[in-house]
């Protein structure tokens, strides 16, 4: 099993430095950057323009952009951000705390109400408990997330005002944490079913083929009830495909979302994104990157280690 | 399982009780939540990448400026209390306000006003947008210091301050155009480090200035917390704390309405389709009176090489449907780009002529070839419409929906033909002119910008308001003679007033200063 762990770290390194050549790129080849949003009335002139160029290193070919990316990053050096130059690595580190909160409550939650649903749409289908989940999963999947955030916000914060409309706390800091949490219902609601949908789906479908299996017959015929072969053996067995979509959520909870944040004001990686694309601000955008690109990498070898340990008929060969 | 599913519940009920004690009012403290659509960049005024106005609002609360500018182009004193034209016009003497001071409580002295300037204009300073001082005596014209020259900037006593320029200008006009940009800085505190490092000071990451705030804390790029300066020479409002938090622009009418913010930049700006929805919400709607948008169609004059094509197109487009469909009737259509309301003037006068613009194509040789036109998205409806206008008279148009950055980059190396772009007026002649049609900046890629800049140099060199007055008519002939681009029209906005604070002056926000110190808590 080490030995497979090691073979598939090893590839996912190329994979890695891949990701960021290409997001490298794109950025730079992209028309337009910071030197041309240097505004026409603020008194910048030519030279200041190829003054920044040259103090950013914009004047440098892109293969020796990149390479000096690279370098600061193999010494652990994110850069500083273009725009306001501080280091990228203590902007992400300020942004990672309420991305966590925010996705990640908006996933639990997601969680803790797909299973059960999905699991209880498959033991009834067409059932009341049937069509709740698949009006969900219509919703979760037919609404774009900016409408259900402008939604939420019309309806819980202008019309019934129950709820803050933006930012994470009244005041602009952490005064106490019903504070916190009122402001936080909202966006990670959105973020809650945005998600739920795809999970709700996913533990119905693989539960509706556990139930055919079968070991599921084996288990009716021995006489256990109906509870104990949905919940001990038919979602047990069914837990790999709900596994795969629950934990490829985790680049999602670390990367935040971009929308939900930028429309609430919400202070996480996700804002961050949006303020470094539009600004031209490589630095960030390439630390976000790496961040993302990590977790992804680090969360499919967690897949393959999780599949083993719920799942015993899967097991790692040596070739 | 069951332990699972019901540590889940506990978890979500204590959430949901948690949530429902509602909000604990913080010690008296009372603060203004304030809302902006785009982030800050620098805090460090001269260093800013994008020279922006959401970098400029932000900077007008930590630091002071000499004066400040209403909509309608009228001055009120605030760094400096009065100025004089001196020397025949060539300098002016700003009388600086004693009661100024920083908020380490170091008085502002006219010596930080001169340093701070000595300190931009010097060529080691890696300073950005210092081209605001090039009107200076002893600066190039990249407002660099000229070694060997006097700078013209200099303390006279300690509270007098004095700036030379090259050319007469009336201080009026000096700070119409320039006080924006002009900040000082905490020079007493930079005395130890070079020129050169002065921007890798930890000092920006939590500044010092002498505006009616204080700097507290910083989500770069997201919220910035800033105390009250209870010692500001104008006064102070009867709050203490200024909250500004980046949101996206959907959000900043529904969160004043439902009271997470108590006004947002640039004055409450709002569309007339918003208005109905702000009133519906309890939400107060004034209509400013003085133009704060112009419009242009930018073109290429390197791809459009006929100066008849380029008139062709400026009679082909519908500019009062187009200001319509914009402004809902708060705009006024123009063929020029002299700002309305202001003390010059221009006799130019607009009307579609669908006849006279396929006569210039004709004239022009426009051989049926397609033209790009860029815009940004919420500007693609706009563009649509003009796309028709000039189909209209067998032009061909595609659009192509970018973001600013690609706007100006495909403009100035020449990808896009034409591009709908905005900017805040002036009230000075050469507010829009001398930028654009400049060596340095000659974004309509004019083969020739010597017949324009002789204009400008009159203009500028003039002391009388009439000798101004004959050279702008003559400037603005000539660009309607050769149209190197497309006036539109100019615009006015809604302001959605704050339901909890008095006294804003919303129509001066769009100039980039905001008088938060006469600002007022309404009674609740």
């Amino acid at each position: 099993m080490g030995r497979y762990f090691r073979r598939r770290l090893l590839t996912a390194i190329p994979v890695f430095f891949g990701i960021t050549i290409l997001v490298f790129c794109m950025l730079n080849l992209a028309q337009g950057s910071i030197l041309d949003l240097m505004g026409e009335g603020s008194g910048a002139t030519d030279a200041d323009r190829s003054a920044l160029a040259a103090s950013l290193g914009l004047d440098q070919p892109l293969p020796q952009r990149y390479l000096s990316w690279l370098g600061g990053l193999l010494r652990g050096d994110l850069g500083n951000s273009y725009t306001n130059g501080k280091p990228v690595a203590g902007l992400i580190a300020q942004r990672v705390g309420p991305s966590l909160l925010l996705t990640g409550t908006g996933v639990v939650l997601a969680i803790a109400i797909a299973l059960p649903l999905g699991v209880l749409a498959a033991w009834k289908p067409r059932s009341g408990w049937d069509r709740v989940a698949s009006a969900l999963s219509l919703v979760s999947f037919g609404v774009p997330g900016f409408f259900l955030c402008l939604a939420g916000i019309f309806v819980f914060s202008v019309t019934l005002g129950w709820l803050p409309a933006n930012g994470m706390y009244a005041a602009g800091r952490f005064t106490s944490l019903a504070d916190l949490l009122r402001h936080l219902i909202l966006p990670a609601g959105v973020v809650c079913l945005s998600s739920v949908g795809e999970l709700v789906k996913q533990t119905r479908a693989a539960c509706l083929e556990t139930l055919g299996e079968d070991y599921i017959r084996t288990a009716y015929a021995k006489g256990l009830t109906e509870r104990a072969v949905m919940v001990r053996h038919a979602f047990r067995g069914s837990m790999i495909p709900v596994l795969t979509t629950i934990l490829s959520h985790i680049p999602h909870i670390l990367g935040g979302s971009v929308v939900v944040e930028q429309i609430f004001g919400w202070q996480g990686m996700g804002s961050l994104l949006f303020s470094g694309i539009s600004g031209r601000d490589y630095p960030v955008v390439m630390g976000v990157t790496v961040v993302i690109a990590l977790t992804v990498l680090l969360t499919n070898l967690l897949l393959d280690l999780v599949y083993g340990l719920v799942d015993p008929r899967v097991r790692y060969g040596k070739g | 399982m069951k332990r699972l599913i019901a540590l889940l519940m506990a978890a979500v009920l204590a959430l949901g009780l948690t949530a429902c004690g509602g909000e604990k009012e913080t010690a008296e403290q009372v603060t203004v939540r304030y809302g902006l659509s785009n982030a800050w960049d620098s805090l460090m005024p001269y260093n800013s990448p994008s020279g922006s106005n959401y970098t400029r609002i932000v900077c007008d609360k930590i630091y002071d400026r000499l004066a400040y500018v209403h909509a309608d182009g009228t001055l009120d004193p605030r760094g400096a209390k009065s100025w004089e034209s001196t020397d025949d016009g060539m300098a002016v003497l700003f009388h600086l306000d004693e009661k100024a001071a920083f908020h380490d409580g170091t008085p502002v002295t006219a010596q930080h006003w001169a340093d701070t300037i000595a300190l931009i204009t010097n060529p080691d300073c890696p300073a950005l947008g210092r081209g605001t001082f090039s009107v200076l005596a002893g600066t190039d014209s990249n407002g660099c210091a000229v070694a060997g020259e006097q700078l013209g900037a200099e303390a006279v006593d300690e509270y007098t301050l004095k700036l030379t320029f090259k050319s007469a200008i009336t201080p009026e006009d000096f700070l119409l155009d320039k006080n924006r940009e002009l900040y000082v800085l905490p020079t007493h505190l930079l005395a130890d480090t070079e020129p050169a490092d002065i921007m890798e000071l930890d000092l920006w990451d939590a500044p010092v200035g002498s505006g009616p705030c204080k700097f507290v804390e910083e989500i770069p790029g997201s919220q910035l917390v800033l105390d009250i300066n209870k010692d500001y020479q104008l006064g102070c409002p009867d709050f203490d704390q200024l909250v500004v938090t980046v949101i996206d622009k959907s959000n900043l009418l529904s969160s004043l309405i439902s009271g997470d913010l108590d006004y947002y930049a640039f004055g409450g700006n709002l569309s007339m389709d918003d208005a109905e929805t702000a009133k519906a919400g309890g939400i107060e709607v004034l209509e400013g009176e003085v133009p704060n948008t112009f419009y242009e169609l930018m073109l290429n004059c390197e791809t459009i090489p006929s100066a008849e094509v380029r008139r062709a197109i400026d009679l082909a487009l519908d500019k009062e449907a187009l200001c319509l469909q914009s402004t809902h009737g708060l705009g006024e259509p123009t063929a020029t780009d002299v700002t309305p309301g202001t003390e010059y003037t221009c006799s130019l006068t607009w009307q579609r002529d669908v006849e006279g613009a396929k006569t210039l194509l004709e004239q022009g040789g426009y051989d049926g070839r397609t033209y790009t036109l860029a815009c940004t998205s919420n500007r693609s409806g706009l563009a649509a419409l003009m796309q028709q206008e000039l189909a209209e008279v067998g032009m061909n148009v595609t659009i192509e929906t970018v973001d600013s950055a690609a706007l100006f980059s495909g403009m100035a190396d020449g990808k896009y033909d034409m591009a709908i772009a905005s900017h805040t007026p002036g009230a000075l002649p050469l507010w829009f002119t001398e930028s654009r049609l400049s060596e340095s900046n000659n974004i309509f890629h004019i083969a020739d910008l010597e017949p324009y800049t002789y204009y400008i140099d009159q203009i500028k060199s003039s002391s009388g308001w009439e000798t101004r007055q004959v050279m702008l008519d003559k400037l603005q002939e000539l660009l309607a003679d050769q149209r190197p681009f497309i006036p539109l029209w100019f615009g006015r906005t809604l302001h959605a007033q704050s339901p909890t604070v008095d006294n804003i002056d919303y129509p001066s926000s769009s100039f980039s200063n905001e008088n938060i110190w006469a600002w007022r808590m309404k009674e609740a």
